[in-house]
């Protein structure tokens, strides 16, 4: 009786074991070399990290639910390059915790985005999209221009972002609530420190037209004129011919 | 409705009553539990959205807790239920994912609607197309399929295995808890709390609580197992359990992150960019493969030969087919990601598996309809049967589909655009949907032991609604994302890019209309099937409970139908 | 033996292949073994029978 039961549980277990084994070896085989790929990925020494004010308006586009309409990953097809620009280079998005290459375009891609309109209308474009293109199907975000932006806990963000991997230093974790506030105000005494932690190309301006109030337009406009601008090696690396 | 209300309430005193007094003890030390900690998370998150999930939970667990306290003082059940299976968390299993079914559908009418007339978003936050789209895709993916699955697989588990469930608490922590996942998933995509994963887009407490309930589950299907009186483990439970087992390698590992502080909603994945991406597309792709193939084969391998009363045409073609999907799917994730950044290799391979899927795939839509032959009158007459069959070629059709689109070239023309959006849906509506409620018309009699469904008909409109609805959503979509992805790389006689990205927008409206009608087509099946197999439930139990006995396992062929046939 | 990324795909390309195949070949011969008809077509029948819907004693 004992035999009988155990010889049962075996075989139930046994087709456990060989499902998971089947499953797991096809994943392990394509993914785990994905790991090493940092050796053959192009190198970008310019390349900096999200400032705070462009972390906190990339979770704004995260929370909204942006990427289920914008890819920002541009393919190897000339049509696309032509469109869109140079081609997206895997090194471009490896600060990208998650990345957000999307899937579907409803809109157009924006992984070039970033300086090609002006703040005004971004946050034009954002509070209705229909007042400067009529066609377009994209929601209207005013609470944007109505929600003030959290920076409090900005710090905690840096720091989670540096336990995954991005290269924040101490100041910048230290300074980051500043540094958000600064980068939108750029007649404040903290907009200097954004400029000396994150590069003398770093955007600082008033990118809701308001300097009393950081509102979540601020975040989002500061994010959406990064897209595509941390490193410029895509544009200065030869690109392969496309198709 | 004052006849619903009292079935619920009879129907949830019945049900803790048939727990053991210790397993009634069990469960209020888990609900207490869970009560506290959300307590713990709305204190823990004060000033973030993470406060408003911890009230939903204690909440939840509340109201579980009060249906709990309502049967505690019940009398010990009488042995004699070890005689019986145990279907209580099926039959609750089938309602909630009808529940979460009309609720996905209609939110999936909404988004398509926001796409032809995108003020419907009324100036709410949680009203816009981005925070509504997840609320539909894990409503009808995770709530309406998930429940379903879950509910089904109880089922399936006890009656080829000829064993009871090990025990009477698990089941039901697995089937709420379940659905506590589901209602934290669904309020935090309004309140905007995603990962921005599609298809994994809950934050990381509502991951790990899945993982939890996800254990118990595969605990429950091992245990059950080991007490089997069949020698021999039918084909349906290897794909529940290739359902079970993989979901949880491909949940784990895709919702590696670190949350921003154990007070807040908010966490960052642990991989990047082209790793992240991989690992997503790994998962997203395999989500398909595990959660709606994998589970909803097991739905078919059992439910079709059963109501056709026919065994499965090649039980050895299922067993092929079934090692070849699990081990084939788990390598063409990265066909997602042709043209990228992606190494080239990775996306070579992913082609090839997926072109090489095209053989299992077929071999298990052949066996479902080869079953079927030798008894098409049965089809002709039983629209349940019918629906099962509809789902097996469209099954066939969404594989050749997916296989063909995995083709780096035409990849090209299709990634991006409506195309896939149709293809997920021939899948989604066409198989997922139609094996779904095919085999819920076929198990709610069977449960609630009546001798036939409320109605016959009801079935009938349904079934046309739904094939209807599938049929425009699919032609819409396939016509938009060609014709978009057409538009996209036209050049005129200059050499330059013919339209501009609004031209192929302004081309697409049309089309997002009747996708619109299509998907209101397929809601309005859906809640047919809610209220034919609500009145079915509510209707009393033949009286004589002698003759309840006695009836056939079978229910007899619906004669509405018989009548208007001829 | 070091892991660099050529080490790494290279094994994957190779070792993936012979994985494919032996798996192929394994899960026909077990589904074709003669011994194992008889349980197939047992199980086969099993779920369709007209038992009484109750779990065995």
């Amino acid at each position: 009786m004992f035999n009988f039961h155990y010889r049962l549980e075996r075989n139930a277990m046994g087709l456990v074991l060989a499902i998971v084994v089947v499953a797991s070896i096809g994943g392990l085989i394509e993914i785990a070399p994905l790991f090493t790929i940092d050796e053959t990925v192009e190198d970008a020494p310019d390349m900096r990290v999200y400032t705070p004010l462009e972390l906190a308006g990339r979770n704004i586009y995260i929370r909204e639910g942006c990427y289920a309409c914008h890819s920002q990953m541009i393919r190897t097809l000339r049509d696309e390059v032509e469109r869109y620009g140079p081609y997206s280079l895997a090194v471009e998005s490896k600060y990208d915790h998650p990345m957000l290459w999307g899937s579907k375009r409803t809109g157009p891609d924006i992984a070039r985005l970033g300086g090609k309109y002006s703040n005004e209308w971004h946050v034009a474009h954002l509070y209705n999209p229909r007042d400067l293109v009529p066609e377009s199907k994209m929601p209207a975000y005013r609470w944007l221009m109505r929600n003030s932006l959290k920076i409090g806990d900005l710090g905690e963000h840096l720091a989670a972002m540096r336990a995954v991997g991005v290269p924040y230093t101490d100041e910048m974790i230290a300074n980051a609530t500043a540094d958000a506030y600064g980068q939108a105000n750029p007649d404040s005494t903290q907009a200097a420190g954004v400029t000396a932690r994150y590069g003398e190309a770093t955007n600082v301006s008033l990118f809701d037209g308001k300097p009393e109030t950081l509102t979540e337009m601020d975040a989002i406009v500061a994010y959406l004129q990064i897209l595509g601008r941390l490193t410029d090696v895509a544009h200065k690396t030869e690109q392969a011919s496309v198709e | 409705m004052i006849q619903g209300t009292w079935i619920i309430q009879r129907g949830g005193v019945g049900m803790v009553a048939l727990l053991t007094a210790l397993e009634r003890t069990y469960a209020a030390i888990i609900l207490v539990f869970v009560i506290c900690v959300g307590v713990a998370m709305a204190v823990a998150g004060r000033g973030d959205l993470m406060a408003a999930h911890g009230w939903i939970v204690a909440l939840f667990g509340m109201v579980v807790m009060a249906v709990l306290l309502r049967g505690i003082d019940a009398p010990e059940p009488w042995e004699e239920r070890f005689r019986e299976y145990y279907d209580d968390p099926t039959k609750v299993g089938i309602i909630l994912a009808l529940i979460w079914g009309v609720i996905g559908m209609f939110v999936g009418v909404w988004v398509a609607a926001l796409l032809a007339w995108p003020d419907l978003t009324f100036d709410a936050a949680w009203a816009s197309f981005g925070r509504l789209r997840p609320v539909h895709t894990s409503g009808v993916i995770f709530g309406f399929g998930g429940n379903a699955l879950i509910a089904t697989s109880f089922h399936v588990l006890q009656r080829t295995t000829r064993a009871r469930l090990p025990d009477q608490l698990s089941p039901w922590f697995v089937l709420i808890g379940y659905n506590l996942f589901c209602v934290l998933a669904a309020t935090g995509y309004l309140m905007g709390l995603t990962q921005s994963k599609e298809y994994a887009e809950p934050e990381w407490y509502a991951d790990l609580w899945l993982v939890i309930v996800w254990v118990v589950y595969f605990l429950i299907y091992i245990r059950t197992l080991a007490r089997r009186r069949e020698p021999h483990i039918y084909v349906a439970n290897w794909y529940y359990m290739a359902f079970i087992l993989v979901v949880a390698i491909l949940h784990i590992v895709n919702n590696l992150a670190v949350p921003v502080s154990i007070g807040h909603a908010k966490s960052y994945s642990l991989f990047s960019g082209v790793q992240d991406a991989m690992t997503q597309w790994w998962y997203g792709h395999n989500a398909v493969a595990f959660f709606l193939t994998a589970g909803f084969l097991g739905m078919l391998y059992y439910y079709l030969p059963k109501r056709a009363g026919r065994p499965i045409y090649s039980y050895r073609m299922s067993i092929i087919s079934f090692w070849g999907i699990t081990f084939m799917y788990m390598w063409a994730g990265s066909h997602h990601l042709h043209y990228t950044a992606l190494p080239h290799w990775v996306q070579t391979l992913g082609m090839v598996f997926s072109l090489v899927l095209l053989v299992p795939s077929w071999a298990s839509a052949g066996n479902a309809l080869l079953t079927l032959n030798g008894a098409w009158h049965k089809v002709r007459d039983d629209a349940v049967l019918r629906f099962m069959m509809l789902a097996a070629i469209f099954y066939g059709i969404a594989t050749f589909e997916g296989s063909f689109m995995a083709i780096r070239a035409v990849n090209s023309l299709s990634h991006y655009t409506d195309w896939t959006v149709g293809h997920v849906h021939a899948g989604a509506l066409g198989w997922v949907a139609m094996i779904t409620f095919g085999s819920l018309y076929a198990l709610v009699p069977w449960m609630w032991k009546r001798p036939a469904l409320y109605s016959a008909r009801l079935v009938e409109l349904h079934f046309w609604l739904a094939l209807a609805g599938t049929v425009v959503y699919v032609f819409a979509m396939w016509n938009s994302g060609i014709t978009q992805g057409l538009m996209w790389r036209t050049y005129d006689q200059n050499g330059t890019l013919a339209y501009s990205f609004i031209d192929t927008l302004v081309a697409m409206h049309p089309y997002y209309i009747a996708r619109t009608v299509g998907g209101l087509l397929f809601l309005a099946g859906a809640v047919v099937a809610f209220y034919n197999i609500w009145m079915t439930i509510s209707r009393p139990a033949p009286v004589d409970e002698g003759a309840a006995a006695d009836l056939p396992v079978e229910p007899p062929a619906p004669r509405a139908w018989a009548q208007a046939g001829e | 033996m070091s892991f660099d990324h050529d080490t790494v795909t290279g094994f994957a390309k190779s070792f993936g292949l012979f994985y494919l195949i032996a798996m192929s070949i394994g899960v026909i011969v077990y589904a074709y073994w003669p011994a194992n008809r008889k349980q197939f077509d047992h199980a086969a029948h099993s779920i369709i029978s007209d038992d009484e819907d109750r779990p065995c004693p």
